[in-house]
């Protein structure tokens, strides 16, 4: 128990809590800000091809040419399929067939000094033209791949080819 | 006939179908000029940093190996993502005249340049974005360029734009065209980018 706080004190004050709680998740989901699990808009997907699809808060989702990206979001491509996205700073991201790319985090606040760019790129073939944010802060960006993390040195614009992953290693 | 399959058939296995490669490769951005990469894995570090320089790699635990790889070669593996690459952006830069909420003539003139370019592209994706110089507070010039943004946003809805397509932000101080010390005034910095994607 609290010092200084009767048990009926005590729960009357932990009641409260949980009502202001619960009002408060109900005013955040109604104001349509992400629901819990997404993440701000990140990006646009700007074209498509064949199957290509959005995984995001444990739902896949259609992605068709004007689709919002958010944080969070992991972008996937069947066999006949193909996407181009751009990034809020102009970064540009195309995937190939059988591919998947996982926008793990975001940031690009200039006016506050604030860059993070944390991308996975699991499987498949990418193209990454780099925008404002490697420009300004190619420290900021790290891109995690199955053979290793690539860093920027300054800003960079690179193809990457991982094959789908045989067996999980131990 | 036979020449065609044999063709037909390197381009496959150029492709990489018999035993396709972990592979990073560098190339220029749309100037022309090319960055600087580093891949960290268990066995150390590797650096690309000239166009077309590749690496190659079985796996993580694997150290990087330098690679030559054909310009055809490259089409064959990243034919499909390249074409899949969204047009570049294209950015037009608004100067206000001096102490005005009045756009430059120069400025002006551009505006119907930039509607064009929003209904050529059916474009949805509109930024515009305020600049101040280093002249006064951060916070100011933050409040200074989103009032200027505001007033481009304003002309682009009186032309007709979707406000749903615009997004209005200012930079403030902190993204200079020209890079300069703190307080000194330069006037190509005090700007609005209008961004059509």
């Amino acid at each position: 128990m609290r010092p200084g706080l009767t048990g009926m004190e005590y729960l009357w004050m932990v009641n409260q809590m949980r009502k202001h709680l619960v009002l408060g998740m109900v005013l955040l989901l109604l104001s349509g800000s992400p629901a819990l699990g997404e993440g701000p808009q990140i990006g646009t997907v700007k074209g498509t091809k064949g199957l290509v699809s959005i995984l995001r808060g444990g739902a896949t989702l259609p992605a068709p040419t004007y689709t919002k990206v958010l944080q969070s979001d992991t972008i996937m491509t069947g066999s006949d399929g193909a996407i181009g996205i751009l990034l809020e700073d102009n970064t540009l991201l195309a995937l190939g067939p059988m591919s998947r790319l996982a926008l793990d985090k975001f940031k690009f606040v200039p006016a506050k000094n604030e860059y993070a760019m944390q991308v996975r790129m699991e499987q498949g073939t990418f193209v990454y033209i780099s925008g404002l944010l490697g420009k300004l802060a190619p420290h900021a960006v790290q891109l995690e791949t199955p053979v290793g993390t690539v860093s920027m040195l300054k800003e960079s614009s690179f193809m990457a080819r991982f094959p789908e992953e045989a067996a999980p290693k131990p | 006939m036979k020449r065609l399959l044999l063709s037909l058939l390197s381009l496959v296995l150029l492709a990489g179908c018999a035993k396709k490669e972990n592979l990073l490769v560098m190339i220029p951005d749309a100037g022309g000029a090319v960055g600087a990469i580093e891949l960290k894995n268990r066995q150390g570090t590797a650096q690309l940093a000239a166009s077309g320089q590749a690496l190659t790699l079985a796996d993580r635990n694997s150290p990087p190996a330098g690679r030559a790889i054909a310009e055809q070669e490259l089409q064959a593996i990243f034919g499909e993502a390249l074409a899949a690459r969204p047009a570049p952006p294209k950015q037009f830069i608004l100067y206000f005249q001096f102490d005005s909420p009045q756009l430059t003539p120069e400025s002006n003139a551009m505006l119907a340049e930039v509607l064009t370019t929003v209904k050529e592209r059916a474009s949805r994706d509109i930024i515009v974005v305020g600049h101040t110089d280093r002249v006064g507070t951060p916070e100011y010039n933050q409040s200074l360029s989103l009032q200027r943004a505001k007033l481009v946003t304003e002309i682009l809805l009186g032309k007709g734009v979707e406000p749903a397509s615009i997004q209005t932000t200012s930079h403030g101080e902190g993204n200079p065209l020209v890079p300069t010390p703190d307080e000194v005034a330069e006037p190509r910095n005090r700007r609005v980018e209008v961004t059509i994607r």
